[in-house]
């Protein structure tokens, strides 16, 4: 009889342990899972701070600036034949500025990627394929050297820069 | 009788035990736990600020002229290590960040880097407060932007320096850079042009910055400046990861170049780009970079004569 309720006992706080244990293990993977969830959050952030810098940035930047190519120097002006040389190098240039896309469209045209082929007679010009979730934009100056009557001229059109993030 | 009650004072029953050992599992675990979630969150919090810090550097890759100075402070000393690593096409910049807790430096494995960031320190900076600036290198077409990162306690006091260099300086306002009157300076670290008694000697005509018995090469004042404010493994390592982006940029310079001649726009300076990527390609030391330059300097000259096709 004694031997009984012993075991009886034993039972009851075993079982008691075991729960005690199951809940702060419980809420240890809460606060883990909140953890965790804030932490992608910050990432995300970071990622929509650094999208914003760079988009006000990005054109000033030796691959994109005009330099003094199209005259004396230009601020958030890009230069186009650059830029189409950058892009057939870019597998250089893979995670170079952290962020997931860079597009630069022409104001007020269409929808015409520029390639090779069809340069400078596009709208957008497109430099990593990636689908992107979140952008912010910047407007800046494009310009190219274009070609008239065999004469060579300066040509500049309003554009927007879009630097995107995966947020 | 008193054998007997003896003998049931000094027994513990089984449920006691049974519960003691278990508490004291279930607490170790609880301990052990809570000690990997406060390193984690010190892992977490050290790359944030790492982060922040890279991010924070954005704007100061901009201009055309010296930036003012940024202040960073944080509310706890805290350590910002510089690694740096070239290989790779454009090599890294890496940032570390130990902050003090409870009298101890945590320690730190996760490394925030970035390919586009060119940091001028040594190898690490110790403080609250961190100053820091940036100038724009060209070699000869704008290479990057060149960030100088240095701690408020150290001070480095300017001797005899030259007239640009001592305009610039002031201008940047940066509270811990001094020009000429450094009396009484805590943990003073001495730059002078014209004299030997220091621990930092700069030979403007013979573009050399003497340092701790090392002698480091120069070209512009972005790159002196790099070479005042870093250590030796830093510059030489900085210095390499800039030469393979001369090189990637001038790749692309050369590309252009070809790409406008189609359009009858023609600047003929195809094969000196293609000399300097192959000279930036093989500098391994600063003491090469005076022959990379007057390769650069060629160039400059024969793409300013080309008005009509400039290249940048």
């Amino acid at each position: 009889m004694v031997n009984n309720k012993a075991q009886l006992k034993i039972q009851q706080m075993a079982f008691m342990l075991m729960a005690i244990t199951l809940f702060f293990v419980l809420v240890g993977m809460f606060v883990l899972v909140i953890s965790t969830s804030n932490l992608k959050q910050t990432a995300i952030e970071l990622q929509e701070k650094n999208a914003l810098s760079l988009v006000s940035k990005l054109a000033n930047s030796p691959e994109f600036s005009c330099g003094e190519a199209f005259g004396s120097q230009k601020i958030n002006c890009i230069d186009a034949d650059k830029l189409m040389m950058l892009k057939e190098n870019l597998a250089k240039y893979e995670n170079f500025w952290g962020i997931s896309n860079i597009e630069i469209i022409k104001e007020g045209s269409g929808t015409t990627i520029c390639n090779l082929v069809n340069y400078p007679n596009c709208d957008i010009i497109k430099l990593y394929p990636e689908e992107i979730s979140s952008e912010y934009s910047n407007f800046v100056a494009l310009c190219w050297k274009d070609s008239f009557d065999g004469r060579i001229y300066d040509k500049c059109e309003v554009a927007r820069l879009m630097v995107g993030y995966n947020g | 009788m008193l054998k007997k009650n003896n003998k049931g004072f000094l027994q513990i029953s089984f449920a006691w035990l049974f519960a003691i050992i278990v508490g004291a599992i279930i607490l170790s675990l609880t301990i052990f736990a809570v000690t990997k979630i406060i390193g984690t969150q010190e892992t977490v919090i050290g790359a944030k600020t790492a982060k922040e810090i890279g991010i924070l550097l954005n704007p100061l890759e901009t201009g055309f002229e010296i930036g003012k100075t940024t202040q960073i402070t944080f509310p706890t000393d805290t350590r910002i290590y510089n690694k740096c690593d070239k290989e790779g096409i454009f090599g890294r910049q890496g940032i570390q960040i130990s902050q003090k807790s409870f009298d101890k430096w945590t320690a730190t494995d996760v490394e925030v880097s970035f390919a586009n960031k060119y940091i001028f320190s040594g190898n690490y900076s110790e403080g609250k407060t961190f100053y820091i600036f940036s100038k724009p290198l060209e070699f000869p077409f704008k290479v990057t932007d060149l960030i100088y990162l240095t701690s408020s306690q150290d001070n480095y006091c300017f001797i005899d320096a030259p007239n640009q260099i001592k305009e610039e300086l002031s201008a940047l306002d940066q509270k811990n850079i001094f020009l000429d009157e450094c009396e009484n300076l805590e943990n003073e670290i001495k730059v002078c042009f014209n004299s030997e008694d220091c621990e930092i000697q700069v030979n403007y005509g013979m573009k050399t910055v003497k340092k701790n018995e090392n002698i480091l090469h120069f070209e512009t004042d972005a790159l002196m400046y790099s070479a005042i404010f870093s250590d030796k493994r830093t510059y030489d390592c900085e210095l390499q990861r800039i030469m393979q982006r001369i090189e990637q940029l001038s790749q692309i310079y050369r590309d252009k170049e070809s790409f406008i001649s189609q359009r009858g726009c023609n600047s003929n300076l195809g094969n000196n780009l293609i000399q300097l990527s192959n000279s930036a390609k093989s500098l391994t030391s600063s003491t090469n970079i005076h022959s990379v330059w007057n390769i650069a300097e060629e160039i400059r000259e024969k793409n300013d004569v080309n008005s009509r096709c400039r290249l940048w």
